[in-house]
């Protein structure tokens, strides 16, 4: 019952994978022997659902279908790398900032709340008009260097909670130094927390990263699933009777962070049925 | 809120404690006078530092507009004249002191605008910024009324199939991106059941007055936009509501209460509830810049003359100032918001005036 949410959001996740994966190469041998769907110009632009092209084809001439299983994989990497850059440096400074004492610790909080307050978005977009060049590298660590404000405010006061408890003091006295104490005391009871806010993290690079997109000052040219919304946006595909090339992007959106909210919710229940009351009480 | 339990913060004399308060907001205060400070510090300095002159943009532009090349010499002179009127001939630390010093005493004068010169960037900004903070806080606002008192009931009630269902539900909600929500709307709501328009401001033949039609055509035009924000934050809220309820539900003093023999309703309202709501609204606070980014991107969609299509404009000009601008005072904006929620804040948990 209590780890039901973490085995189906992994299981959604993992199909989401598979087909991200596979997919490509799948339809490519499957639908199209000897053709090359994902070409500009293979085909004639803004054709209905057929047998041929399930959801029909897009406006460069494409394979609507081609054009979105290939579209997966790139949104998954963008979250993964952005995800785990601002997590990992959001838990450095959270920890940082837990267990230092008096003005740092003040100090710390100050900064974390400073950042965490700024509105990302048009400083992102401002990036975004001097990066000519944009790869898929670049705009994950610039989208991870903007969110590890928000893991840092809610790693700080766990850190700091568990600072506190006799067990650590133990530590204290029986002369572990402070790194020990990080690593040793302070990171293993975190790890299921960190996972969470890891995942948190993955879903919101996807959003920002497709967010982007869909107001048209995203990496123009990077094939994810918010660029083939907002192009399809754009050249009012609904309107086309295109229904597909909008919805199945956004569906497989939405359905990734189901699954990974699924994970989520299971990590929160199964190792810290309390951690809940605590990280809402913050300071 | 009810001003009943307050008695809750039995002092032993009430000077020490408005005492406490004062130095509660005026620290509160310096902490945010700092943050605004580092803030716009950092703006300027991002703005700065990044590759690409913005002068040569200009220049493009100008060229563009004209249609013929100039000699070098010309573009120079052209360019000079630029940097002089944008005080852009100064070393950078100048820069900073001139650009500071202009926006605090000058009356937050941030220079002129690139392309629109010599319209003043602040002009541009004040223009634009009712729609933005217009949507913005009416949306928020609603959403953490409707979802807080939704959460309340629904992790007061948990054990109902229709307070599960409504967790499934907004899980969903709250999972799907603003913009999609947006995009749906717009899509279904506005121009395939045509219900209710999705885009403008108000109707495109009117013009801004003081008349019932005016008014009910800016109304109905700002229904769908606030509508996108509200579901998703408003979906939050609702988790976020029930989470805390439900932890406070297993609290000794509810039992306790219980057992004292109140009503279910005085247990819910002034034991569950005013509990339950300190961190509720810290959480207000906390979500104020990211819906700020989800802000800009529906008055994008929308077509809405907010904060966010000004900086989507005059980022396809490269008009640098602008955009600094529509920064500085999102910034100014978040910050002030979340002031307010945490100068909030101590009117309703008396413990934080004392150990703030």
């Amino acid at each position: 019952m209590r780890n039901r949410s973490i085995i189906i959001g992994a299981i959604m996740l993992a199909l989401m994978i598979i087909v991200a994966l596979a997919g490509p190469s799948v339809v490519d041998q499957l639908l199209f022997p000897g053709e090359r769907p994902g070409m500009r110009g293979s085909y004639r632009p803004y054709q209905l659902d057929s047998a041929a092209h399930p959801i029909g084809t897009d406006g460069d001439g494409r394979d609507g279908l081609m054009v979105f299983v290939s579209s997966i994989w790139p949104s998954l990497q963008i979250g993964v790398i952005a995800g785990a850059t601002s997590t990992g440096l959001g838990v450095v400074i959270g920890f940082l900032a837990g267990y230092a004492r008096g003005r740092l610790d003040t100090l710390s909080r100050i900064l974390i709340d400073m950042v965490l307050v700024i509105p990302t978005l048009p400083l992102l977009l401002m990036l975004a008009a001097y990066i000519e060049r944009w790869d898929l590298y670049k705009l994950s660590l610039i989208l991870g260097l903007f969110g590890w404000s928000f893991v840092a405010r809610v790693i700080r006061p766990q850190v700091q909670s568990l600072r506190e408890r006799s067990y650590v003091d133990l530590a204290v006295l029986s002369g572990e130094n402070p790194l020990e104490i990080v690593f040793l005391e302070l990171l293993p009871p975190l790890l299921p927390y960190i996972g969470y806010v890891f995942s948190l993290s993955i879903v919101g690079s996807m959003l920002a990263e497709a967010g982007l997109q869909i107001i048209g000052l995203g990496a123009g040219g990077l094939p994810t699933l918010g660029f083939m919304i907002a192009k399809g946006f754009r050249e009012s595909v609904i309107a086309i009777g295109l229904l597909g090339q909008m919805l199945l992007p956004a569906g497989a959106l939405i359905y990734v962070f189901l699954a990974l909210n699924l994970i989520n919710t299971g990590l929160d229940e199964v190792f810290n049925p309390r951690l809940k009351t605590t990280i809402e009480g913050g300071d | 809120m009810t001003p009943a339990p307050a008695s809750l913060a039995a002092e032993p004399s009430a000077a020490p404690a408005r005492r406490d308060v004062f130095l509660y907001v005026l620290r509160r205060f310096g902490v945010y006078l700092f943050t605004l400070w580092a803030a716009i510090t950092v703006a300027f300095f991002i703005f700065r530092l990044v590759p690409g002159d913005p002068m040569n943009i200009l220049l493009g532009n100008l060229t563009r507009v004209e249609g013929r090349q100039r000699d070098a010499e010309a573009q120079e002179a052209i360019i000079a004249h630029y940097r002089q009127i944008f005080g852009m001939d100064e070393p950078l630390p100048l820069q900073y002191v001139n650009y500071l010093r202009k926006a605090v005493l000058g009356g937050l004068d941030l220079g002129p605008s690139f392309v629109e010169y010599p319209a003043q960037t602040k002009d541009l900004v004040f223009r634009r910024m009712p729609w933005t903070i217009g949507i913005f806080t009416t949306s928020v606002l609603l959403a953490w009324l409707v979802g807080t008192g939704l959460g309340a009931l629904i992790g007061w009630l948990q054990r109902s199939r229709l307070s599960q269902l409504a967790v499934v539900i907004s899980t969903l909600l709250q999972i799907t991106p603003v913009y999609l929500v947006a995009l749906g709307l717009i899509i279904y709501v506005g121009y395939t059941w045509r219900i209710l328009p999705a885009g403008g401001p108000y109707a495109r033949h009117l013009q801004p007055e003081w008349t019932w039609e005016f008014i009910s055509s800016l109304l109905t035009h700002a229904i769908l936009p606030m509508l996108s924000n509200m579901i998703v934050i408003g979906a939050g809220f609702t988790l976020g509501m029930r989470a805390l309820m439900i932890s406070v539900l297993g609290e000794d003093y509810l039992t306790f209460a219980r057992a004292k023999g109140l009503t279910p309703f005085t247990v819910l309202k002034d034991y569950a509830f005013r509990n339950a709501l300190i961190p509720q609204v810290t959480a207000l606070a906390i979500i104020v810049g990211a819906t700020l980014n989800g802000t800009f991107i529906i008055e994008v969609l929308f077509q809405l003359p907010g904060l966010g299509t000004l900086f989507v404009q005059a980022m396809g000009l490269r008009d640098f100032n602008t955009m600094q601008a529509v920064v500085l005072f999102s910034i100014f904006a978040v910050l002030t918001l979340t002031l307010i929620v945490d100068l909030a804040l101590p009117l309703l948990d008396p413990r934080i005036r004392r150990t703030a």
